[in-house]
């Protein structure tokens, strides 16, 4: 076996034809000895070293420079040359001879450039002001302005018109964007016999107005954007906190995107979790120290600017200056910083300022909660287009798949489309910064409802060419209420304490917060101190007499240890757990005039032990008079027990109603049901909203979901991978998680009634897919279920029909 | 045991249409992620050292191993009440080993017997940073970068399967053996760092916490037997082919997910996959192994790299005040640790060798930091002290021990992959502070080190978001002269 002589002899061989690094080598070579005289507006001897293209140019005295051929490049012969009338720079210091090696070996390695360097200026500036395009007339009746714009510009440049998606395709497409789920069968059937020409912004429409769901879906893209999460890294010891609440409130009111960011820039004490950032015990580089943290997250947001190159150095690929990142830094520091170069202080003191003064400035003199403050107007003036260039561009590449500028988070560079870009900005501008109107306005779009681009592996050599919307990868939310959804195993609820109702003016100040005022109950011959037999079981009603119709009423129950529960003889729902509190509705059981609320509570064990019900309504009546109900002296309690309906004297069982004999109850004191105790206080904090199904994107991030790309949100996530990695596919083949959702799914669709395999085929391929199967499809996938519908085979369908690409897949 | 699943041959014939795909490698996955790193060296054709090893086993003493009651032992000084921390250096005497004059300390007596297989690094520092928290120090020494940084690091094991991709097409390039993530303290922190970062999730780590279920991780679920896992693969085929629309969705998003699809099928069913099955070795050669978790984990290791894995990390496992991480009852706990690691690490070493794996195999032993009787950080420090008992005397048995983060020299081995052998590298003080006193190694260093043994440079750099992020800070990391040559 052949092996190196010598470790050093071959470490040095590999040191010598180490790549050079432009951004950090050569960079620093040429603005020192040469860019002065070379760049920007400075072009001595026509010769302009800035950007590649300029100094491969060369000057009045030819080529100075042949990539790969040091030899032959003059550049190098200049800086050597000791003749004054060639020698280069032709005074003060020369470069040293390091120095030359570097550029010797930079050319002789072809002389890379990082694309899009300029020295002086960028090669592109972007328009910082708004700008009003002109529309292009209107082709083929497509008068949207979007498709103006694009119409034009496949006009221009001899391209097809992207085909229309077919209603299917639109109506899947649409809910996932817009609310993040699936259409189920009876949606898909239901649009699909719409026979309105309109139906498909009607459904835009109807979709945002499905505010719960909206603030669901799009609590993924902003805890992302805003790296918020409800557990993570620093959290640990208060380094880090939560936004969750003041986000879920502002989306479900769908608050106005400049507001939005005024209240995370110049923070509240809900909303400074972002502004905070991570705060790391112990020592950190001076570039991430939390007010630097503050000049990235707030430039990369709401800026689209890179500011982590300018936190330790002036930029070697933007505009961006070490002192623009401190300057940022110091609006937002309560104490004077220095600028500190590379960690090693530079003994310059940073300066409050923000990146556009020609928008206006931050005054430094000022205290730091008024400089916060005039920075978030600067940062959403009328006059900023870059903020609102910035998220029409996310929003743009959430639905469309690919940024108007790509990635999104680079947008100094040059947009595919200005206008078309401009054009969407002036809509968010138009509609008051309202998020949702832009939305809207992309999805009714033909552009939004053209058929999927063909996406080969070299889309993008030759740069990008717009054919239509790209397809996207489901999001782990999406993919997990989606199983969830179509499984019936959606949780029951979800750890987060967000107000998942629509939003009264009352609660988006404030989010209601409900005392508990339920006392355990229980028949009062436990006043003396009897312990309930196990298995006893009693019944419990409370008479209410209402003044108006009801407006909206939840109430939250518990019982140890089960109960079932009843209101005017219908029967609304039972629990078996006391430490899971249930929830209902009661707005539609709860009648104008006299109710009868009736509980039959069971007590549990092997013998004699505490029992004790637990029950609140909050009653909202029309005109807005509250009513409470909570279980306490006034309930009465008999051995009795009501029929299905939870009624006592019905049909022949009257003549046994006068054997009825509702007595006094006694209230139970004891900590034992404190944790149930709290929680139903926080069901009801959420006015009844809590008996939602869960969401994905409300829960803590899990196995299942990290397997499917829900990123650790330490820093800020703008664009989520759109591959499905070797692992991934591991844990969805074989991981426990999703073959228990699974397993649990077969389960419960088996309980259901279908005419026939086929049919259950036609369900599950229209829910998960929003088609029909095609004939092969049906064959086979019948025969994996079986003539029996086994439990089996419904289970493997589902994991199939889930991991076709064309499910994990929006197009 | 599990009747073996069929081996390719045997797979379907859509598969086989696909496999060109492959060749395409997991690299070829993450090329049309526009903004994915692009690795600098494609365009300045950085040439790579020649690699010494083919394969590297991280054994992660996590908690902070005391490098004076393991690998460097000091002045011992047995326990008495009312002894003064000042006189306490080592609380093991120390043990001669198969080098002359190298001696580490009693406990270990098995691992005393290989030391003349690999070299011995004295003096590995890390710097202050100011507070110590294990994780913090395990996400640099894992990333070879101080956090917070701005981008997503990427695990010393992503970088090798992002530079060198598998060994073998079938096994995960990255395991990481022994480390819960979910339900322990600090577990959001470990994860930050348990990751490919930037570089994405294809070249994430494979986790296997639990060494003895590790089989099941590479199994058809609980509850789904051969026959029906392998049915549904098949059906599954048969539906994406019968599937109208495949015109309709791009050619390349299809197949980049159905080849992940494929991949993940080729590990459940191909042979490798004996070998996440420990229970398949003798039963005498389980009991050798099996110390607990750790040295099961040992194991796996072994097997894995014999069949082709690329780096395996191995832990104790971090648990904030369990195993190495001693606040109090030092003296006691780091015996226990000696136990379970001294049998496992001498067997997996003498393993290795006598299958022809130890040259090609880069085995390191390492941890955050060290411990000290006395000082917290390094001498100067302003870290916070942590020890439970800062009276300065012992009064119990309990107080016996090196409960202080110490963070001015540890040591580091490391065994075959070309490393010299019975070698020693640097040193520490003997008298406190026991810092490193000669050839200090930083973590940039140490790194260089493990990647010149990988045959990866340490200028190595991937383009992320319009910078180069190298595999060592700088791309100036350099590797220690261990090696054989």
């Amino acid at each position: 076996m052949r092996r190196p002589l010598l470790a050093g002899l071959l470490l040095t061989s590999s040191l010598g034809a180490a790549p050079v690094d432009f951004a950090h080598e050569v960079v620093p070579i040429l603005r020192k000895h040469c860019v002065e005289c070379h760049a920007g507006d400075k072009k001595k001897g026509s010769l302009s070293m800035n950007t590649r293209g300029s100094l491969l140019e060369g000057g009045e005295n030819g080529v100075v420079l042949v990539p790969g051929q040091a030899a032959k490049s003059k550049l190098i012969e200049s800086v050597l040359s000791a003749d004054p009338d060639v020698r280069m720079p032709p005074k003060g210091e020369r470069l040293t001879s390091a120095e030359v090696a570097t550029l010797r070996a930079w050319i002789d390695q072809g002389a890379t450039w990082t694309e899009g360097f300029a020295f002086k200026k960028p090669a592109y500036e972007p328009p910082l002001r708004p700008r009003q395009p002109a529309l292009p007339v209107a082709r083929d009746g497509r008068t949207h302005p979007i498709d103006r714009v694009l119409d034009g510009w496949l006009t221009e440049k001899g391209a097809p018109t992207p085909p229309v998606a077919d209603d299917a395709t639109f109506q899947r497409r649409v809910m996932l964007d817009l609310v993040g789920l699936l259409p189920s069968a009876e949606e898909a059937q239901a649009f699909a016999a719409d026979r309105r020409p309109d139906k498909r912004a009607a459904l835009v429409r109807a979709l945002l107005a499905r505010d719960v769901d909206y603030a669901d879906h799009w609590m993924v893209f902003w805890n992302d954007l805003l790296r918020n999460d409800y557990a993570g890294t620093g959290y640990i010891d208060g380094g880090r906190k939560q936004i969750t609440s003041w986000l879920y409130v502002s989306l479900l009111a769908n608050k106005p995107y400049d507001q939005f960011t005024r209240e995370l820039v110049a923070p509240s004490a809900d909303s400074e979790g972002f502004a905070k950032g991570i705060i790391w015990r112990g020592a950190v580089s001076a570039g991430q120290v939390p007010e630097l943290q503050f000049s990235q997250s707030v430039s990369q947001t709401f800026l689209g600017i890179n500011m982590k190159c300018a936190s330790c150095h002036d930029s070697f690929t933007d505009r961006w200056k070490l002192r623009d990142a401190y300057g940022l830094a110091a609006i937002y520091s309560d104490h004077p910083m220095e600028l500190v170069r590379c960690d090693i202080p530079t003994g310059k003191p940073a300066v409050a300022a923000w990146l556009y003064p020609e928008l206006g400035q931050v005054d430094p003199s000022k205290p730091r909660e008024e400089r916060l403050a005039q920075l978030a107007a600067l940062i959403t003036h009328p006059e900023n287009g870059r903020f609102q260039r910035t998220i029409v561009n996310r929003l743009w590449h959430r639905l469309m798949g690919r940024g108007v500028v790509h990635p999104v988070d680079a947008m100094q560079t040059q947009p595919w489309n200005q206008d078309l870009l401009d054009v969407l900005a002036n809509r968010l501008v138009e509609s008051k910064y309202d998020l949702k109107a832009v939305l809207e306005f992309i999805a009714t779009s033909q552009a939004y409802q053209s058929r999927a681009e063909i996406l080969a592996r070299d889309a993008e050599d030759k740069g990008y060419v717009y054919r239509g919307p790209r397809a996207k990868r489901l999001t782990a939310e999406q993919f997990v209420d989606a199983v969830w959804r179509l499984t019936g195993t959606t949780p029951a609820k979800i750890e987060l304490k967000v107000p998942r109702a629509a939003p009264t003016a009352a609660s988006v100040k404030k989010p209601v917060v409900e005392p508990l005022l339920a006392a355990g109950i229980w028949s009062g011959d436990v006043a003396g101190g009897r312990l309930p037999e196990a298995g006893e079981t009693r019944s419990f009603r409370r008479q209410l007499v209402l003044d108006a119709e009801v407006d909206v009423a939840a109430c939250v129950v518990t019982c140890d240890n089960g109960f079932e529960l009843y209101v005017n003889g219908k029967k609304l729902g039972a629990g078996d757990n006391w430490a899971d509190p249930k929830s209902f509705d009661l707005g539609s059981a709860l009648i104008k005039g006299a109710n009868q609320i009736v509980v039959v509570g069971h007590n549990a064990g092997q013998k004699p032990n505490v029992a004790a019900l637990f029950f609140q309504a909050n009653i909202e009546l029309k005109g807005g008079a509250r009513v409470k109900v909570a279980t306490d002296a006034s309930w009465e309690a008999t051995a009795s027990l009501p029929n299905a309906k939870g009624v006592f004297a019905a049909g022949k069982a009257k003549a046994k109603a006068a054997e009825v004999v509702w007595q006094p109850v006694a209230i139970v004191k004891g900590d034992a049901w404190r944790k149930a105790e709290a929680r139903m206080a926080e069901m009801l904090a959420g006015a009844g909203a809590s008996s939602l199904p869960a969401r994905a994107s409300l829960v803590k991030s899990d196995l299942l979901q990290r397997a499917l790309g829900r990123p650790n949100r330490e820093q800020i996530v703008s664009m989520r991978p759109n591959e499905l990695s070797t692992l991934e596919a591991i844990d969805l083949s074989n991981g426990q998680a999703l073959t228990n959702l699974l397993s649990a799914g077969a389960a419960k669709l088996k309980q259901k009634t279908w005419a026939s395999p086929e049919a259950f085929v036609r369900w599950l391929y229209l829910s998960a897919l929003s088609r029909e199967p095609s004939a092969a499809e049906l064959k086979v996938a019948a025969g994996m279920v079986g003539a029996d519908l086994s439990e089996q085979g419904i289970a493997d369908l589902l994991w199939a029909v889930c991991m076709l690409p064309e499910f994990q897949t929006i197009r | 045991m599990n009747s073996p699943l069929p081996l390719d041959p045997s797979l379907p014939e859509p598969l086989a249409r696909r496999e060109f795909l492959r060749m395409l490698g997991a690299a070829g996955a993450a090329t049309l992620s526009m903004g994915a790193p692009r690795l600098l060296a494609e365009e300045t054709k950085l040439v790579q050292p020649t690699a010494t090893a083919d394969a590297c086993i991280l054994i992660w003493l996590a908690g902070g191993m005391a490098a004076p009651e393991t690998f460097d032992p000091k002045r011992y000084a047995p326990y008495e009440k009312g002894l003064s921390y000042d006189r306490v250096l080592s609380t093991f005497p120390a043990i001669p080993t198969s080098v002359d004059g190298v001696r580490i300390c009693e406990g270990l007596e098995n691992i005393a017997q290989v030391m003349d297989r690999g070299t011995l690094i004295r003096s590995a520092v890390q710097p202050d940073l100011g507070s110590i928290l294990h994780s913090r120090h395990q996400f640099h020494w894992h990333t070879g970068y101080v956090p917070p940084q701005t981008v997503a690091c990427p695990h010393i094991g992503a970088w090798m399967a992002r530079v060198l991709g598998p060994r073998n097409p079938v096994m995960p390039a990255f395991i990481n053996v022994g480390q819960r993530l979910e339900g322990i303290g600090e577990s959001e922190e470990l994860k930050a760092f348990t990751t490919a970062g930037f570089f994405g999730g294809e070249y994430g780590p494979m986790n296997l916490p639990f060494p003895e279920e590790a089989a099941a991780a590479v199994r058809p679920p609980k509850g789904m037997d051969v026959g029906r896992f392998v049915n549904r693969d098949r059906e599954f085929r048969r539906l994406v082919d019968a599937t109208p629309s495949r015109d309709l969705l791009s050619d390349y998003q299809h197949e980049s997910m159905l080849r992940s699809m494929d991949n993940a099928y080729r590990l459940l069913s191909a042979k490798e996959r004996a070998a996440f099955d420990i229970s398949l070795e003798t039963p005498e050669v389980q009991k050798e192994y099996d110390t607990g978790r750790f040295g099961r984990g040992c194991l796996l290791a072994r097997r894995l790299v014999e069949n082709g894995a690329r780096f395996v990390e191995v832990t104790t496992e971090y648990v904030p005040f369990f195993q190495w991480d001693t606040h109090g009852k030092g003296h006691e706990t780091v015996a226990k640790m000696h136990a379970e690691i001294d049998r496992p690490i001498a067997r997996l070493i003498r393993d290795l060798e006598q299958r022809g794996l130890l040259d090609r195999t880069l085995v390191v032993i390492a941890s955050e930091f060290s411990r000290d009787a006395m000082i917290e950080g390094r001498p100067g420090s302003k870290a916070k002290d942590q020890a439970f008992n800062k009276s300065g005397v012992m009064t119990s048995p309990d107080h016996y021990g090196l409960h202080r983060h110490f963070t001015g020299g540890t040591s580091v081995v490391m065994f075959g992959g070309g490393v010299k052998k019975g070698h020693v590298y640097g040193a520490t003080a003997d008298e406190r502070p026991l810092v490193a006193i000669k050839d200090p190694v930083s973590i940039s260093d140490m790194h260089a080190t493990i990647f010149r043994a990988m045959g990866i440079s340490p200028k190595t750099a991937f383009d992320i978001e319009g910078r180069p992020f190298y595999a060592t800070v700088d791309g100036k990391g350099v590797p220690i002269p261990i090696f054989r040559g």
